[in-house]
């Protein structure tokens, strides 16, 4: 069977599920897309990292953890709205993974993948350690009337405001594509993420590109931990899990390929809300991340032996 | 002078330093080693009270005529660094008690080391059975202020038959626990089947905000759909305020809406979703109504800190400096065992609006408080609603409708 049936075969196999769920259990659907939404939007800017500056970003959940503190203090201390303090605290974030792209990462990019790992994994505790001194451990949260907006669809009713993330995503997703398909520089980034040396060939500033990619991407976690802090609340050691998240749908999805994060997002998020409306079900939804990624990795190395 | 002779001469020096600093110590200072997670509002907070007693004992002339001192380490929520820091305080501070420690974790790490010591020490945390199992009986130095688990377990059903059969209208036949799915929860949930046995139970668990979860729709639905009497969430700070929210959002409101995390967000009243929340608790700000040892207490905090004590581990830290001043003032001595008769003598009216006297436990000799009291957020102010003689106010009943608020 062609790869084109086999698409076409799965997208109307992924319909007729969602068909049947919306029947049985719409809030599941509600709240798969919302899940999506935060997944997609924390995963693409380590998608594109990953992508063309070839680095396992493990400090990625910390850059959203520190965006949101930078937010959680300018909407605190200025009484901004935090998704005003997005964008300020997306400039400060700019200039932070420039920094630290220049002092710390830019001096591993030669070195062995583990040296990599290890380095991000000291920027994350680094961060980490540092924001627990300033700000201690003691949970935050901007209690924000706006998060709370309901609707209701029959007897059911669910909260709006998450649509928020989804839509957040498209955003990045859309911002991205543009950048590296239609600007002059996202061009030349991609050059450099297929082949750095060819681009140096032909006059691309490698160094210069792989910076400012990858202080685009803090830009971006950044600004996702500003929404992040709408909903929930924030602490040093919140960006972990985020991490793993977003590493393991970029690893599903293939190395750099944005539109494949929105789909390994989308599969994850429903995947959990399906499992979650299941009385008692709450406590499988971490099982079902694992799986999926254990039958993702199963069906690539299946793919490349045969 | 030859190598022997220098080395005997060295000899001597330390071994005369050492006596003569050991006996300068005796005779200066009485020292009190404190652990507690200084990262955290519990535990920061703790130690601050303490230093509050100390300061408190030290202007009112010390302790038989020695100033008191406090040191503190921080536990960072860790065992082995809480069992190293009792190592340290008995062996290079030299102190004379052990106060502190806020988790039962932490606790059960550092016991093998206190049980070496066997110094006199008062728990203020640690609520864990399996704590007080790993102390044993016989431990005539060991004494727990916190209550353990089982009596907070025997406290709230008291706590709301009494509530129940003194208000008419207020039902608790059906009970929905919304769980963290850690030993916390879990541990709640099987708990409150059991303490609860003759009423209709059902529960969910989510992934707390602390292990990388936050998004409470699926439980929150399904209490909505169950429809209790009492909804209860036992989970940690960082779930407090986004479960409000998304229970706003999906307009869930039982009539009863109780949250049972150690400790709240430090701003928690400030949000008008706090309104009617009722919580567990051993100590808040509106005892000051009702005790003069409480307002006492309030108003040092405040004045050393600048803040307001926001969970109840500052009035046990205070509480646990100022019972053993109190036998050690009554003993007249630094003899060990004259200040254990004292202490298990003492009545000491505390912060937390009761006389703390100790007595047997399950297991241990020495337990101090027994009963957690149920409180209410209302106006921005945590009330106590149980037990009746220390209430501060009325209990609020039902819940207001999101759609009032």
């Amino acid at each position: 069977m062609n790869k084109k049936i086999v698409g076409i075969v799965g997208l109307l196999a992924v319909i007729a599920y969602l068909i049947i769920l919306y029947t049985i259990k719409p809030t599941a659907v509600i709240y798969g897309i919302q899940r999506a939404g935060i997944y997609a939007a924390v995963a693409l800017p380590m998608a594109l990292i990953l992508g063309i500056v070839h680095i396992v970003n493990l400090a990625h959940g910390e850059m959203m953890m520190v965006g949101a503190y930078i937010t959680y203090f300018i909407s605190h201390s200025l009484g901004l709205d935090p998704l005003l303090a997005a964008i300020p605290t997306g400039i400060i974030m700019f200039f932070l993974g420039l920094l630290l792209f220049q002092v710390s990462i830019k001096h591993t990019l030669k070195a062995p993948e583990l040296n990599q790992l290890i380095l991000t994994f000291g920027v994350a505790m680094v961060l980490s350690q540092t924001v627990n001194l300033i700000a201690t451990s003691q949970p935050r949260k901007l209690s924000l009337d706006y998060v709370s907006a309901s609707a209701s669809l029959g007897d059911i009713s669910f909260g709006i405001y998450d649509f928020v993330f989804p839509l957040l995503a498209l955003v990045f997703f859309a911002f991205l594509m543009l950048f590296l398909k239609k600007t002059r520089f996202g061009k030349a980034a991609l050059a450099v993420g297929q082949n750095p040396r060819g681009a140096q060939i032909v006059g691309i500033n490698v160094q210069l590109t792989y910076a400012v990619i990858f202080a685009i991407a803090s830009m971006l976690v950044g600004i996702f931990g500003s929404f992040f802090l709408t909903k929930f609340s924030i602490f040093p050691a919140v960006g972990g899990a985020y991490t793993m998240k977003s590493f393991c749908l970029v690893a599903m999805a293939g190395i750099g390929n944005l539109p494949m994060v929105a789909v390994a997002s989308l599969i994850l998020g429903f995947a959990e809300s399906s499992i979650m409306s299941i009385p008692h079900g709450a406590s499988w939804a971490p099982m079902i991340f694992f799986v999926l990624i254990i039958v993702v990795i199963f069906s690539r190395s299946l793919k490349a032996r045969g | 002078m030859n190598r022997k002779g220098i080395s005997l001469m060295l000899i001597l020096l330390m071994a005369a330093s050492m006596i003569f600093a050991q006996g300068g110590q005796d005779s200066d200072t009485i020292k009190f080693g404190g652990v507690w997670p200084l990262g955290d509002i519990t535990g920061e907070q703790a130690s601050k009270a303490a230093q509050v007693a100390v300061d408190e004992i030290n202007a009112n002339g010390g302790l038989l005529g020695k100033q008191v001192e406090l040191i503190v380490i921080d536990s960072e929520f860790n065992p082995e660094k809480g069992a190293a820091a009792i190592e340290r305080l008995a062996t290079i501070d030299k102190v004379d008690f052990f106060v502190g420690v806020v988790s039962s974790g932490v606790h059960l790490g550092q016991i093998p080391t206190l049980k070496t010591y066997k110094k006199i020490t008062m728990i203020t945390g640690a609520a864990s059975h399996l704590a007080e199992e790993a102390i044993g009986a016989d431990q005539e130095w060991y004494f727990h202020l916190h209550p353990w688990d089982y009596n907070q377990g025997a406290s709230y059903v008291e706590g709301w038959n009494a509530i129940a059969e003194k208000y008419s209208e207020i039902s608790i036949g059906r009970w929905f626990l919304a769980y963290e799915e850690g030993a916390f929860g879990s541990a709640s949930f099987e708990a409150t089947k059991a303490l609860f046995s003759d009423m209709e139970i059902d529960g969910e668990p989510f992934l707390s905000a602390a292990a990388g979860g936050g998004d409470y729709s699926a439980v929150l639905q399904r209490a909505k759909a169950y429809d209790p009497d009492v909804f209860i969430w036992a989970g940690y700070d960082a779930d407090a305020l986004p479960l409000l929210e998304q229970s706003k959002a999906i307009d869930f409101d039982p009539a009863l809406f109780v949250g049972a995390p150690p400790g709240w967000p430090a701003d928690f009243g400030e949000s008008k979703l706090a309104e009617d929340v009722t919580l567990y608790g051993l100590w808040a700000p509106s005892l000051n109504e009702i005790s003069e040892v409480s307002a006492k207490f309030y108003n040092g905090f405040i004045a050393k800190t600048g803040t307001e004590p926001a969970t109840y581990f500052a009035p046990l830290g205070y509480a646990a400096i100022q019972i053993i001043a109190q036998a050690v003032e009554e003993a007249g001595t630094m003899d060990q065992d004259a200040i254990i008769a004292e202490l298990k003598k003492i009545q000491y009216e505390s912060p937390t609006g009761e006389v703390i006297s100790f007595g047997p436990s399950n297991i241990i000799s020495n337990q101090g408080i027994r009963n957690q009291k149920i409180l209410q957020w209302q106006n921005g102010v945590q009330q106590v609603i149980w037990p009746f003689e220390q209430a501060t106010s009325e209990p609020k009943y039902p819940f207001t409708p999101w759609s009032q608020r």
